[in-house]
């Protein structure tokens, strides 16, 4: 039995994010055909909100809320699933310069899983500093769709993928209500825990899902001029 | 490195010394400007039977507002170049013609995040403008993105 | 155009969209808002001089976006009495004038005990990027 999660998102916790964790299942539960998600991650921004208890919700909703952080290193930004008391106390998630090497060698040995997000987009994406830099090593998978990429910016990701022969995840971005779940990853197997999907980003089959609405013709306003 | 400025700033309040007033002619142009055309903002026939009972300026009247020179003496600036990132507007009352505008605001946060611009410092100013009856009209969250 | 609809509390649902509603701003009307505002800055007036600022040429100030996002709101609650009591506006990309923007919205939670309802409104390029995102707070009067 698969399970379709939004694996990056942002909530009113991430300061550029107005979006109520509640509003999203809300939403996702109204567009169930378009977008047929299981649950969403929270990957605020530089932060773990260790203390959020979202139970409640996934009860109400009969959906799945895990939490992650995306993290901004030298490398440009990530995602971290499996944060946990030792990783937060080992790295400051509020440094915009955290060393991608060691945070992902680290977080890897404390059960960690990191995640580099939007990696073709420029300055914060890695495809920019692999043009520079040696790359990564031990790098298991990257989001290759995001749902807040500029045009090109997911193309250069999948090319990525396709070099270095990365597993693939898709996610949202979304720090509004309407745009979650627009791309998310499909697990074969069943994820329930953050446990289980750090897991199967590590050893399960998966694959990126674009759910994002195709443009429908607009109707003709009338262009407003200067009197 | 982290970025870098007195702490002190954060929190410390400056006002505008002198009122600004409401004329018919700016809330006019300021509707010309944005095309718009709402009855309850450009005719006042129409804004007699409106919630308010009067013509007002539309709500984003309210952002026109902008603190003093003496502010930006204060207020630290990093890098070369600052732009305008978003605001959160509250609108507690309405802005009418005739009012007089004060305007008092303080360094609510600064902090600092990464970009497809590449690194930026955010610096969030918190304005309240205020009328002549000593109502509150408004707080404005302005975000400032310096690189 | 104002909208004519009396929009109440009552008539609201999750998911009901707001336009979408297509914009042409002009150079011409980008600098006479800037002129009105007292913020003509060369940023907002002059191409080669917004370059020069690493711009992609002239482009609109900020706040003309959050006003054209504000009269989305203010058009579609029409005049029953429905107030917008909060927008917030995030300035994504450069929003330059003489380009067909499209503005959209969508209604994503009511609260029925005060009366109030969260809508998501942003205004797009004809790439369908979202320049400006945002979210609005409206609120009706009691019955």
């Amino acid at each position: 039995m698969s399970t379709i999660l939004d694996l990056h998102s942002h909530s009113e916790a991430s300061e550029d994010s107005r979006a109520p964790v509640e509003a999203y299942l809300n939403w996702i539960k109204l567009r169930r055909q378009e977008r047929p998600l299981d649950g969403i991650v929270l990957t605020e921004h530089r932060q773990f909100n260790r203390h959020a208890d979202y139970r409640a919700l996934e009860d109400k909703y009969g959906m799945l809320v895990l939490r992650a952080s995306e993290i901004e290193t030298d490398y440009g930004h990530m995602l971290v699933f499996g944060v946990n008391d030792d990783i937060t106390r080992r790295f400051d998630f509020a440094d915009v310069r955290l060393p991608a090497q060691q945070v992902i060698d680290e977080v890897a040995a404390m059960g960690g899983l990191v995640v580099p997000c939007h990696p073709g987009r420029s300055n914060v994406g890695l495809c920019e500093h692999y043009e520079k830099r040696p790359a990564l090593d031990n790098v298991v998978a990257v989001e290759i769709l995001n749902g807040g990429s500029r045009k090109g910016e997911n193309e250069r990701s999948a090319a990525l993928v396709a070099k270095f022969g990365y597993r693939a995840t898709g996610g949202s971005d979304s720090h509004m209500v309407s745009l979650i779940g627009v791309c998310a990853t499909r697990f074969e197997a069943e994820v329930g825990t953050i446990e289980e999907l750090v897991h199967e980003l590590k050893t399960g089959e998966y694959e990126a899902v674009d759910f994002r609405p195709r443009p429908s013709p607009i109707p003709r306003a009338i262009p407003v001029e200067a009197k | 490195m982290a970025v870098e400025y007195d702490p002190a700033i954060i929190g410390k309040v400056f006002d505008v010394t002198d009122p600004v007033p409401v004329t018919a002619v700016a809330v006019r142009d300021y509707c010309e400007a944005l095309g718009e055309t709402n009855p309850l903002f450009t005719d006042e026939q129409a804004a007699r039977k409106g919630p308010h009972g009067r013509l007002c300026a539309p709500p984003s009247f309210a952002v026109t507002f902008r603190n003093g020179r003496h502010f930006y003496q204060h207020v630290p600036r990093f890098g070369r170049s600052g732009f305008d990132a978003g605001k959160d507007v509250e609108f507690i009352h309405p802005i009418f013609i005739g009012d007089q505008i004060t305007l008092s605001s303080h360094v609510k946060e600064i902090y600092e995040k990464t970009g497809r611009s590449g690194s930026m410092v955010f610096v969030v100013i918190r304005s309240t403008l205020g009328n002549q009856l000593g109502e509150t009209i408004a707080h404005i969250d302005h975000r400032f993105m310096h690189r | 155009m104002a909208d004519n609809t009396s929009r109440t509390f009552e008539d609201l649902n999750v998911g009901d969209p707001l336009g979408p509603v297509q914009l042409f701003v002009s150079r011409d009307q980008a600098r006479k808002y800037a002129r009105a505002c007292g913020l003509d800055f060369p940023r907002f007036t002059d191409d080669e001089a917004a370059r020069k600022e690493g711009l992609p040429g002239m482009i609109l100030p900020g706040n003309m976006s959050l006003g054209i996002l504000t009269k989305l709101v203010t058009d579609w609650l029409g005049s029953g009495g429905g107030l917008l009591t909060r927008i917030g506006t995030t300035y994504r990309q450069p929003v330059q004038p003489d380009l067909t923007l499209t503005l959209q919205g969508f209604i994503t939670h009511t609260q029925s005990a005060d009366r109030t309802a969260e809508i998501d409104v942003w205004l797009e390029n004809a790439d369908a990027e979202r320049l400006v995102i945002g979210t609005a707070t409206v609120q009706f009067p009691a019955r």
